[in-house]
């Protein structure tokens, strides 16, 4: 019978994935604890169920305006990336132009290169531009990225030749072939860097904290960072705030994960 | 990212502030002056630090302190980020690995003509650590707070073992004895943890076995000193006799939360853990001066100071808030708190009575031989190349004179490029 000769797959499946489920499991029991019920050892498995340490998170900062801050940024990213990116990689991957593979390892060298070494720079336009503590000083510089360039252009060489060809003998233009006939193609790699834009600026910290400086003006993940002392930190609390931090990114993550594993899948990076 | 590169980032930081223009807004045409004041600490001293702020701004109407808060682990990061921009907040958080390069950059303003002229009395402060925020003959910072080492120990597992609880007159051989009888494999107890952390630890029994970390001239590394050597092998020994978890244990599971459960019997830990040990439910702890070694007593001492951005637009303001933070109330705020001791003098005794159940004046007792954290120009250059080879020398099997030694080259190369 088919489901007797899968059950040990299942079996070793099951303990993965509790596994995996087990910090964010024990992220909730946390949640619901006291300071001392979270810090006894050992462990408490029945929290007392404060719901108060919720309502201090409200009480640390504006968490409903960070929560806010981190939409916004996070969906001007993506868009900003999904049409940038786009773009460039239908270049790298279809159009003929002298220079074109220079350009494209120059911009993959980028990649090479620890993102702290761009934070002065970066920052000094930012100054310039008089965007410290601005939402556009956590947006702009997020807007384009080298990965996502050499993920979709790695995703369009992929895509069968014959489909634009036949489009430009009914005589598309280049823009024209990349809005109607290539991008709906490559709509599995978008989702894949859309989820994967997505994520990364959800949980960004470093460049938030440094820009913004004004609570009002961060996102989520700086914000939540000042419920964490130097020498002590209350768990309850933090964790509180974190899973309200955590939960739509989890939701968006169940809803597009299927699309996610295939346009990794398919273009084959990381 | 490599350490190297890291230092190469944060010194080009520092330069490239000095060229950049202009500092942070916060002049008004009505006279008033907005001042920021950084920190990293917020869940702790938060609330001390918005009274401060609060109350300056009461006797001071003109001036309005907003403080900018950053978690410690990005601080530095954002403050050489924003130096490099002219933009640093104009009073901030300092610290004795970073006040060399800081002040040797440039990016802070000398007090001393201040102090003078306004006739602030640095006697109030230990003086180790006035000395510490000293650099050619400048003073860069106001002590803050301070930190000693204590010898943290559960009383439990003294009590079961039927040993006697750490007093002041206890030395090296009776925490060697007192290890051996606490340790209990069976339980998964362990005497004491002799993990690789050189300010709760190493550095301390490398003073009191006579050794030193760098030398007073800052020139020459001490790893390679026999006495230093000594102060190392004391938790090498530990360790070899199975008296503490291995490092690569503690490294998984992070000492202070074996000694919270009650699987170390003794820990070296500083007085800033202090409210942690206090807010754990079971643990039945206290705290004792450090064992003296074979060259007597000594603990580290280390402590934040106040400091000024040199490219403040309102030095005389920043300097005034400076001034008040230096000052006896701001100090008694921090001490109700009992986050933090008090630099201030006479005002230790407010936070000693913050945590009744523990002996906390065995932290106030040790000033007296208490030794300034090592620093040179660039500690950051050599500071971690050594966690890095401690960690190594303190793991099994390896020889801890050998990799001392060869450490002590490294470092001797770091501190011959300071200037």
């Amino acid at each position: 019978m088919r489901s007797g000769r899968l059950w040990p797959v299942h079996l070793v499946l099951a303990v993965g994935a509790a596994a995996m489920v087990m910090p964010f499991f024990w992220q909730v029991l946390t949640a619901l604890k006291s300071f001392t019920e979270a810090t006894r050892m050992p462990p408490v498995w029945i929290p007392s169920f404060e719901w108060s340490n919720f309502a201090e998170v409200f009480e640390a900062g504006p968490f409903l305006r960070q929560f806010g801050n981190t939409v916004v940024m996070t969906a001007g990213r993506t868009l900003a990336q999904l049409l940038f990116c786009s773009l460039a990689a239908y270049a790298f991957a279809r159009l003929r132009f002298p220079g074109r593979n220079v350009i494209f390892i120059a911009l993959l060298s980028v990649l090479m290169v620890p993102g702290q070494l761009f934070l002065i720079p970066q920052y000094q336009i930012v100054q310039s531009l008089g965007w410290l503590n601005t939402l556009p000083g956590l947006i702009v510089p997020g807007m384009f990225s080298a990965f996502g360039t050499f993920m979709m252009r790695q995703f369009f060489m992929t895509l069968p030749a014959e489909v634009e060809e036949a489009a430009r003998l009914d005589g598309a233009n280049p823009l024209r072939i990349f809005w109607s006939v290539m991008l709906p193609l490559a709509r599995p790699g978008l989702l894949a860097l859309g989820v994967l834009t997505v994520l990364w600026s959800w949980n960004d910290l470093m460049w938030p904290l440094i820009v913004n400086t004004d609570p009002e003006q961060m996102p989520l993940s700086a914000g939540l960072s000042a419920l964490q002392g130097e020498h002590m930190t209350d768990y309850p609390v933090l964790m509180a705030g974190s899973l309200m931090a955590s939960a739509p990114i989890i939701v968006v993550f169940v809803i597009m994960q299927k699309q996610l594993i295939q346009g990794i899948a398919f273009t084959g990076s990381k | 990212m490599t350490g190297k590169a890291w230092a190469l980032v944060c010194a080009g930081a520092l330069v490239a502030g000095l060229a950049g223009c202009s500092s942070s807004d916060g002049g008004s045409s009505d006279g008033k002056v907005t001042l920021t004041y950084a920190y990293w600490d917020k869940e702790n001293q938060g609330a001390a630090m918005e009274k401060i702020a609060r109350e300056f701004t009461r006797t001071h109407p003109n001036i309005e302190v907003k403080l900018q808060f950053t978690p410690n682990k990005e601080y530095w990061t954002k403050l050489q980020t924003a130096a490099a921009g002219g933009t640093a907040p104009d009073v901030f958080w300092m610290n004795g690995p970073r006040i060399g390069l800081y002040a040797s950059q440039g990016a802070l303003l000398p007090l001393s003509d201040r102090i003078a002229r306004d006739k602030v009395d640095m006697t109030k402060f230990p003086k180790s650590l006035v000395d510490l925020y000293t650099l050619d003959g400048k003073q860069y910072g106001i002590p803050k707070d301070f930190d000693t080492i204590g010898l943290w120990y559960n009383k439990k597992l003294f009590d079961a073992a039927k040993v006697d609880y750490p007093d002041e007159n206890w030395t090296w051989d009776d925490v060697r004895a007192a290890a051996k009888k606490l340790t209990d494999p069976a339980k998964g107890v362990y005497g004491i943890g002799a993990m690789a952390w050189p300010q709760e630890l190493y550095y301390n029994t490398i003073f009191q076995a006579g050794g030193y970390v760098v030398s007073d001239d800052k020139k020459k590394s001490g790893f390679d000193d026999p006495a230093t050597i000594e102060g190392l092998k004391f938790w090498k020994d530990l360790l070899d006799q199975k008296l503490s978890p291995t490092v690569q244990q503690m490294t998984d599971n992070d000492p202070i939360e074996m000694f919270k459960s009650g699987r170390l019997a003794m820990w070296y830990d500083g007085s800033y853990d202090a409210p942690q040990y206090f807010r754990t439910e079971g643990l039945d702890a206290d705290v004792a001066p450090l064992p003296a070694g074979p060259k007597g007593r000594a603990t580290v001492i280390h402590g934040l100071a106040n400091v000024i951005y040199a490219k403040t637009r309102h030095p005389q303001e920043a300097w005034e808030f400076v001034k008040f933070l230096a000052g006896e109330q701001a100090n008694r705020i921090q001490a109700e708190t009992g986050a933090v001791i008090p630099a201030y003098e006479g005002l230790q005794e407010t936070w000693v009575k913050s945590m009744p159940k523990f002996n906390l004046k065995a932290f106030i007792d040790q000033l007296p031989y208490a030794r300034p954290y090592p620093v040179s120009k660039n500690t950051a250059a050599w500071s971690r190349p050594e966690l890095d080879a401690m960690t190594k020398a303190f793991t099994e099997g390896q020889d801890v004179e050998a990799v001392a030694r060869e450490f002590a080259a490294t470092m001797n190369a770091a501190l011959a490029q300071e200037k």
